[in-house]
Parts: structure tokens; sequence; C-alpha cells
């Protein structure tokens, strides 16, 4: 379970979270919905423990990722916002080191990548350098990085961007069957459908706090619309920076 | 712990070294250097001593030579010639005029005229004018000699003091300004090699966006730079120990001889000129990296890095050239390992304590650095630029 209490951080003058506070347990898949700019990306990486919050914490099944980053990140799969591959490997050992990195021995890492490989329907490209590769099977070998070494929690920053239909597909359905093995699952997108498809709780994140939080259907119901869409608008009260 | 498991620092160190050395760019930055950097050397000594040792007849225009068939004899033996062709443009002509009197002052015992016209600041000439000023005096005291045994004199009492010259110069300590030069290329090598290695694994791991999930990962930033900085000191080692290996075997081919220099370096010697570079080559790169982890970009890094080089060359330069004899210099880092090469070198007994301590400090130094930089990448203004 990840749980976020009274976030608080301030870049210069400019504040990025503002007493952020939610959850995402266990078994499901929390989506933080927000326009460009919103604290998503900082919200996670403080929970991860790249930021260190000025006030607040954020807790990975109970541990405090800016006191103890080492043993908080053990648990994680990260897909982060920026990622670049080592041109000069293959898939395969990029998604190695990763499994290395997270301590898995030579016998079970090399299991667990081809694990990963194959539910990410990579085996065509798994030996082959990254230099030339599309963005989508960029984002592939990333998020094989993240789930390699089968973390209890997902945390993944606007997975979907660059991905065509199939990469989607296989996207949603790993993060489904995460789902039901108990991973719980933190997302964070400003892509309305896949919200919608996806997640069983919305974090709505405007200017650093939750402006409204709840199911798809909870949102629509609270601010009167039938589209998830249009609720969005209501709640941050603009369409600015939104995608549908 | 299980023996699989492998340490963080290990599984950073394999994954840099084996990402370097499929970079064909860094293999090459660091072959060339130890290649053509001790080449470049050897062209300019052979340039040298072939301008030192140039054995060839000294030709000048001789004035009167009919006037003095003996003397001309004379110095034809010593490799002084009369020229039959012009002087090459820009060349003061060097003349020996000998005067129609000679005979008549041989024979009557005074001092003969012989005049030598040249252009006695020229660089060039000033081996031949030496060879003729030499030749001219010993012939003339060839004849005083013969001249006070002829009127029954022991020549010796014209000559009260008789300088002995002792050189104590070994041959290897002859050489030693020669080598020093050389030296200042095995020293760079452990900067240079490692140079694009380093700037790889840190600001290109910012530029190519990889450093913030590497971050995250359950490993300290001071494990991350460790293995890191090993895996740039391996090439920073490789370019070290082919200067090592590479440079007595050019100095072989080089007719150092003939300059009456000798150099050289047995296999004990040269293991442990390569075990004096191994805290160099970590010194190097834990410098490289703190300043690439600075910078923004592999440009940025490469911009940094360049006036980083200058600290070396000018630190060894400095104590070459300014002659510094203080003996702390033999403790620090790099000015230690320099003055224990020449000591190898010039071939005189090693210090070994100051090479030890030299050495203990070169690495305590580098890898209190290196745990800096893991504070720097800890702080989240380092890591994104705040």
């Amino acid at each position: 379970m990840i749980q976020v209490t009274e976030l608080r951080k301030q870049f210069g003058k400019v504040t990025a979270l503002d007493g952020l506070t939610f959850t995402a347990p266990e078994g499901q898949i929390t989506g933080l919905l927000g326009p460009n700019g919103a604290g998503k990306t900082t919200c996670l990486r403080t929970i991860y423990g790249l930021l260190k919050a000025d006030s607040g914490q954020a807790l990975i099944d109970g541990i405090d990722a800016s006191k103890e980053p080492l043993e908080a990140r053990r648990n994680i799969g990260i897909f982060p916002d920026k990622f670049g591959l080592y041109e000069r490997l293959t898939a395969r050992e990029q998604v190695a080191y990763f499994a290395a990195l997270h301590g898995l021995d030579k016998d079970t890492g090399e299991a667990a990548v081809q694990e990963a490989l194959e539910r990410l329907d990579m085996l065509a490209i798994a030996d082959r350098k990254a230099t030339g590769f599309s963005q989508g099977q960029r984002m592939k070998v990333a998020l094989a990085q993240a789930i390699v070494h089968r973390p209890k929690h997902l945390i993944l920053d606007e997975p979907s961007r660059g991905l065509d239909v199939m990469s989607t597909r296989i996207l949603r359905d790993l993060l489904r069957e995460l789902r039901s093995q108990g991973t719980s699952i933190l997302f964070s997108s400003h892509v309305m459908q896949e919200v919608a498809a996806l997640c069983d709780q919305v974090v709505v994140v405007a200017k650093g706090k939750v402006a409204a939080q709840g199911t798809t259907e909870e949102l629509c119901q609270l601010t009167g619309e039938s589209a998830l869409e249009e609720a969005f608008v209501k709640i941050i009260g603009t369409d600015e920076g939104i995608a549908a | 712990m299980s023996k699989s498991v492998r340490s963080p620092i290990g599984i950073v160190w394999r994954k840099e070294l084996k990402d370097a050395i499929r970079d064909k760019r860094s293999v090459m930055a660091a072959m060339s250097y130890a290649f053509f950097g001790p080449l470049l050397m050897a062209v300019a000594f052979y340039v040298m001593i072939s301008q030192l040792t140039d054995p060839s007849d000294v030709e000048i225009d001789i004035k009167g030579a009919e006037n003095a068939p003996a003397l001309i004899n004379y110095l034809e033996q010593q490799g002084i010639v009369e020229r039959d062709k012009a002087w090459p443009a820009g060349q003061q002509p060097i003349e020996l005029d000998i005067g129609e009197s000679w005979a008549d002052d041989i024979a009557s015992a005074t001092p003969a005229p012989v005049t030598l016209t040249a252009d006695f600041s020229a660089t060039k000439q000033r081996s031949d004018i030496r060879r003729i000023e030499q030749a001219i005096e010993g012939y003339s005291s060839k004849l005083s000699f013969i001249r006070m045994q002829m009127r029954g004199l022991d020549p010796r009492v014209v000559q009260p003091i008789d300088l002995i010259k002792q050189d104590t110069a070994t041959k290897g300590s002859r050489s030693a300004i020669l080598m020093g030069s050389v030296l200042i290329f095995i020293l760079l090598s452990v900067f240079f090699s490692g140079m694009n290695v380093a700037i790889d694994i840190s600001a290109g791991e910012r530029e190519r966006n990889s450093l913030e999930l590497l971050l995250s990962q359950p490993l300290s930033s001071h494990q991350l730079v460790l293995g890191k900085a090993f895996a740039a000191s391996c090439f920073a080692m490789f370019g070290g120990v082919l200067s090592v290996v590479l440079i007595p075997i050019i100095f072989r081919f080089l007719p150092l001889h003939n300059i009456g220099i000798s150099v050289s370096i047995e296999w004990p010697m040269m293991l442990l000129m390569v075990l004096m570079l191994a805290p160099l080559a970590l010194f190097a790169t834990a410098l490289q990296l703190f300043v690439s982890f600075r910078a923004k970009s592999f440009k940025e890094a490469q911009t940094y890095i360049s006036f980083l080089l200058m600290l070396p060359m000018l630190a060894v330069f400095g104590v070459e050239f300014a002659r510094l004899k203080n003996p702390v210099l033999y403790y620090l880092p790099l000015t230690g390992q320099h003055q224990a090469l020449l000591d190898i070198i010039k071939g005189e007994a090693l210090q070994w304590l100051p090479l030890v301590v030299s050495g203990v400090v070169t690495a305590i130094v580098s890898l209190l650095i290196i745990r800096f930089i893991g504070k720097m990448l800890a702080s989240e203004k380092v890591v994104f630029g705040l």
C-alpha cells in the first residue's frame, strides 16, 4: 500500500505539492489524473525518495523513502517520467541490469528477465541493441525494467505515451494481471480514456492538491456529468492541459 | 547472503565496463592516446638525436688552402673539408682564411694568422664552428709540442694544471631530462584514457535521461559512483599500462646510445610503474566524474574536463620546469608518482616510504571525492538541476 499524507513541496516560489493526501491500496489501480504541471511527477518522485518533501510523508508499506530509501525502493517498480536506454546494450541486458540491482541472483534473474520479456511480447527484439528501437519498443524495455523483480508496488509516470494500439493493450492487460496478483499500482496520466478504462480509483490533482477522489462513477455523480472528461473539467475548473 | 548475490558496486562496474567496451569511440580514445603520445615523442627524439650526432663532414669555404697543405690535410682528417657547393639560403657562410705568410710564420715560429669568419650566434652552425675551433686548436697544440721537443723542452711545462673531469652522471641520469618529458606522457595517459568513459557514464547518463531511474534503484548513490569510478579507472589503467609497456619498446628502436643515453626499464620496474598508476587512475576518474556529474550534457562535460586536464599538466610541467625540490612533493597525489617515476627512470634508489604514502594518499583522496559525488547525487538540487 502506498500512503501519501499532507505532502508539501516548494520549488523556489512555485508550490508543486500543497498538502497532497491519498492512498493507493493493494490489488487496485490508482490513477493520478491532472493537467500538466499539477504536481503528478513531483508527487511520484517524492514517493520513491528522489525528492524530499518539505513536510508530510509518503509511505510504501509503512516505509518512508526519505528515511530508508533502499528499503523502500526494494518493494517498488518504477517507470519514470524520463527514461533513457543504454544504446549499446540489448533489451535483455538492460532488463537484466535492473534485475541484478534489485538483488536477483544469476539464475533467478535470468528466469525473471525471460518472463518479463515474454509478458511484454518482446522476445523478437530481446537480443537486439537498443539503438534504432522505436518509441514503443523503448517503452516496453522500460516497463520490463520496472516489473522484472515482481515488485509489490508499481509506480508509473504516464506509461502509455507513445505506445501504439497493440502495445497499449499489452500494457493494460499487464496492469490488470498485476492487480489481480495483489500489486498496488499507482500511475499518473492526463489521458482520460486510459484512466476511465483502467482505474479502480481516480485521484484528481490540481495545483498540488487533491481536487476530488473516487471511482469514475463517483466522480461523475459528484459533478452531475455523464462522462469523466466533463466531470474532470468541472472539478479542476479549466480544460487546460487535458488530452481526451 | 548466498554467494550468487552480487554487490551493487560489482553489478554497476560490470555493466559500465561492458557498455564502454562496446563503445568504439571510448576504446579508440583510450588506445590512441597511449599509442600516439609515445610515438610522437619517439619521432621528436629521433630528429633530435640525428641532429646531435650528425657525423657528416663540415663543409666550409677555405681561402689560401695552398699556403698550408699540412693544415688542410689535418682538417680533412677531422672531417672539415672545402666546400664546392653554394651555401643554402639563410645560412651564413663559414670561411677559414689562411694567411699568405703561413709558411714563413711557421718557419720563424711566430703566430700564423688564420681568420675564421662566421655568424657565431647561429644556433644551427654552433656545433660546426666548435668543431672547426677544436680542430685548429688541436693542430696548434700539436705544433707547439713538436716545437718544444725540438728545443729540448718537456712539452708538459706549458701545461701546469691537468684538469681531471670525473663525470658522476650515471648513464641513466643523463637521460633524465629527456625522459622527463616521456614521464609526463605516462602520467597523463591515465587522465586521457578514461576520460571518454567517465563522461559517458556521468553526463551521458543524464543526457540520455537514464540517471533518474538509476538513482531510484535500491543501491546507494555512493555504491553507484564507486562502481562507475572503478569501470572508468579500468579504462584509464588500460591506457596507462599500454603506455608503460609501449614506451620502452619504442625507445629500443631509437639510437639513444649515440648520445650517451641508455634507457633500460626492466620488467619489475614496469610492474611497479603500473602499480603506481593504479591509485592515480582512480584519482583521475574521481576528478573527472566530479566535474562531469555536474554537467548537463556530454558537450558541457567535455568542456569542463578539458579545463580539468590542465591541472595535471600544470602540476607536472610546473614541477619539471621550476625544478621544485620540496620533499612534500614526494607524498602528494600526482607529484608523488611523478617523483617516483623520475627516480625509476634515472636509475636512482627508490624512496619506498614516500612512494607508498603517496599511493595511499592518492587512493584516500579519490575515495573521498567519490564519497562526495555520492552525497552530491543524493541531493535533488544536483540531480534535477534545481
